[in-house]
């Protein structure tokens, strides 16, 4: 059931109780997570982290802590399957779920003692109504709602060959056959998309707004959270910017609560702002330079690839007055008089090289004398934090501690670390799309895209992990709109097959919608991937909690491929 | 004595908070405190303002002396004397280090005060230096100082008292028909 008073029903209930948290691996949720915990510290609570990657995970961890917790928060996990059949917990369990994920299953939607919702009850969600669904077995169907008949069929005990009786029999079964045919469709229709809600982090932002206890630590967690949702491209543009419109307002409450009497805050103190900021990758911790050719919007519209592209840049540059040698520089060491206006020359010039959205709407963060961020390089030094391959034992949790940390304002260092990661990511992204494309690696297969990351190739590693490959598909998807000249081939979707384990022999293969302008970001390869490994029975795991992330046997690559492409076509 | 421990005493000195709760008065082995109404002051220790600032469950008054003009006054006056003048408070530096570092958004102008609090350690911590340096010059038997924080003494303790152990030890070996022929050790 959802929940309607967060505070009162899930706050004030776990209050003097000892909760478990199991988390997702996904920025949002670490950042929801964060949240979570400055709460539990300012009051208390008592509580057990347990970061998860999948369903088997999620499994082990409730298995392993149910003796000794009642109450279970899920962050980013959950709300898409039938979680009791899942897990098979005792009655006294109670599961919290703020998760992003839809559509929510409607077991989860209509159990009213265990599972609670912390979900906002927006408008399209479209939720069936449980009567369609639902319904007691052996309800009389002559529409006088009277209690259901004990019994099996009526021909069971009765013996009686009255006409009037058999013909209400018939008629009855008639029915309940529509009914259950209806309900089908409903339910394939409700579950066909997949696609996702607010952030988890706003949601627990609000909590903590409701509790007046939100600090500008939880308002910038939960801008990132939001943040993630964008360059993951898990939300519609409008719905992005309904929620930087929110946030904004408590931005601004929180700023004019600090800067109304002369006396001004402490540098030292975090200062949030909205900026109306150019949509280049870490653009203010790299060069200019570096950061247009490698943020996916610039490198796309120039097609950077190519040489044309390559020229188009420089006149681009050189059309802004950027001289090569400042432009190549660190951003910090850049001359002031070329960072004054820097936002609205490149604006101006983007406008008469075709790219017209070149700024976004986000907000940025300053606090001390040398440390400004931008919440969108935050997201990526966090994501290359939490998938980082370098040491050999790359544990999950290892890797999810040291990203929750670097959150914190205390972890600079950490954060650092992070963004240098995010910088190869993004050159080995460029890279291999920029290869990908080149070698004409991307196959149209009729109903979808598809391209396949060779073993030797560089960096291969790096996308391994779910959260990069994504980035990596949205990257190619939108290079090769770019480039092909094909019109059919720039609307469909694109799936993205990578090795994930060399022993193993796995390969990890990601879909995504197709690009468009007005996308409504829906997603249908979770379903068509589970169809598929059924009628071909190929050896999958569908682990990931994002439905169209699976993991697949490398031999058996080419026939589930075959089975997509028939059941699309 | 470790500089942790000198700042462990220093939270046992009384501040303002405001609180947003209430409890009645609680009993601790260190006397009374409370009781806490919201948006009545009441004086705490500094742990527990710090605690309950961090829970967010306080705001912090700065105290009297925290305030740019009185600073400024002693900061002059401090420049002027060559003895040390009186302190605004036994724990002065610590008190300012906590409530800069944890308590920030409820001091006014928190850079100027941190400036001047600075300057104020540094000029007597020079005096310090300097009156040390003369009392080992003119080997003196005894000095009086007044106005030493506990934490001033301590930055010079270990070394004040370690360097004089030692000159008297190659003092007592330079007399002749010492019975110490060697140098030992503690």
């Amino acid at each position: 059931m959802f929940v309607t008073d967060i505070r009162k029903d899930f706050y004030e209930v776990v209050a003097n109780q000892r909760v478990a948290l199991l988390v997702a691996a996904d920025i949002d949720a670490l950042c929801a997570c964060k949240i979570l915990q400055a709460l539990f510290h300012c009051d208390h609570i008592q509580y057990t982290l347990v970061p998860v990657i999948g369903w088997q995970d999620l499994s082990t961890a409730f298995l392993e802590h149910k003796e000794q917790f009642r109450y279970f928060v899920l962050i980013n996990c959950g709300a898409n399957v039938d979680l009791l059949e899942m897990l098979q917990p005792d009655d006294d369990s109670i599961f919290f779920i703020c998760d992003t994920h839809r559509p929510v299953d409607v077991v989860n939607v209509y159990n009213d003692t265990q599972i609670k919702l912390l979900i906002k009850q927006d408008d399209d969600l479209g939720v069936p109504s449980y009567d369609d669904i639902f319904r007691d077995d052996e309800e009389e169907d002559d529409g006088s709602g009277n209690d259901s008949d004990e019994g099996s069929e009526p021909s069971g005990k009765r013996r009686r060959f009255d006409e009037g009786a058999i013909e209400r029999r018939i008629e009855r079964q008639r029915a309940r056959r529509e009914w259950e045919a209806r309900r089908r469709e409903i339910l394939f229709d409700y579950e066909q998309f997949e696609f996702h809600g607010t952030s988890a982090a706003m949601m627990f932002f609000e909590l903590a707004w409701v509790l007046t206890k939100d600090t500008k630590d939880m308002l910038w967690w939960a801008i990132i959270g939001l943040t993630d949702q964008q360059i993951h491209d898990k939300i519609t543009h409008m719905k992005y910017v309904t929620d930087v419109a929110t946030m904004q307002r408590h931005v601004s409450r929180h700023n004019h609560r600090n800067e109304d009497e002369e006396n001004s805050l402490s540098i030292d103190c975090m200062r949030i702002s909205f900026e109306y900021d150019l949509r280049l990758s870490l653009y203010q911790h790299w060069s200019l330079y570096e950061s247009i050719c490698n943020s996916c919007y610039t490198s796309s519209s120039f097609k950077l690839w190519t040489l044309n592209g390559q020229k188009k840049l420089r006149e681009f540059l050189a059309d802004m007055g950027l001289p090569l040698k400042q432009v190549k520089q660190k951003y910090t060491s850049m001359d002031m008089s070329i960072k004054e206006n820097l936002r609205d020359v490149i604006e101006e010039s983007s406008n008469k090289f075709g790219m017209k959205e070149i700024r976004i709407q986000t907000f940025g963060v300053h606090f001390g004398f040398q440390n400004r961020f931008l919440a969108s390089d935050m997201v990526h030094a966090t994501a290359a934090l939490l998938e980082s391959t370098e040491k050999e034992e790359s544990d999950i949790a290892h890797n999810f501690i040291k990203a929750l940390d670097s959150l914190s304002r205390g972890n600079l260092d950490r954060l650092h670390v992070g963004i240098d990661h995010a910088k190869r990511k993004l050159l080995a992204i460029q890279q291999t799309v920029a290869s990908c494309i080149c070698t004409n690696l991307i196959l149209s297969q009729g109903p979808f895209l598809y391209c396949y990351l060779m073993e030797g190739t560089p960096d291969v590693k790096l996308f391994s992990k779910p959260l990069a490959l994504t980035l990596l598909c949205k990257y190619l998807l939108k290079a090769f709109v770019h480039s092909t000249r094909n019109k059919r081939c720039k609307l469909l979707p694109l799936i993205m097959a990578a090795p994930k384990d060399v022993e193993k022999g796995t390969v990890i293969v990601a879909g995504i919608p197709p690009e468009s302008e007005t996308s409504d970001k829906k997603n249908f390869f979770g379903r068509a991937f589970e169809k598929a490994a059924e009628s071909t029975s190929s050896r999958t795991l569908h682990d990931h909690f994002d439905t169209s992330i699976i993991e697949l046997k490398t031999e058996d690559r080419s026939k589930f491929l075959d089975a997509l492409i028939t059941l699309l076509s | 004595m470790d500089p942790s421990e000198v700042e462990f005493l220093a939270e046992k000195e009384l501040v303002k908070i405001i609180p947003n709760f209430s409890l009645d008065k609680i009993f601790l082995i260190g006397g009374d405190l409370g009781p806490f109404n919201p948006g009545l002051s009441v004086d705490v220790p500094l742990w527990l303002a710090l605690n309950l600032k961090q829970r967010q469950k306080c705001r912090i008054l700065p105290p009297d002396w925290m305030d740019v003009e009185k600073l400024e006054e002693m900061r002059a006056l401090e420049r002027k004397e060559d003895a040390f003048t009186p302190v605004p408070s036994l724990y002065y530096m610590e008190i300012t280090k906590l409530l800069l570092n944890h308590a920030s958004d409820n001091i006014p102008k928190a850079d100027e005060i941190r400036t001047l609090v600075k300057d104020i350690w540094d000029t007597r911590i020079a005096k310090l230096r300097l009156s040390a340096d003369s009392f080992i010059n003119q080997q003196e038997a005894h000095a009086q100082l007044d106005n030493l924080t506990l934490m001033e003494i301590n930055t010079t303790r270990e070394f004040l008292l370690d360097s004089l152990n030692f000159m008297f030890k190659l003092r007592s070996n330079l007399q002749p028909g010492s019975s110490k022929g060697q140098l030992t050790d503690y």
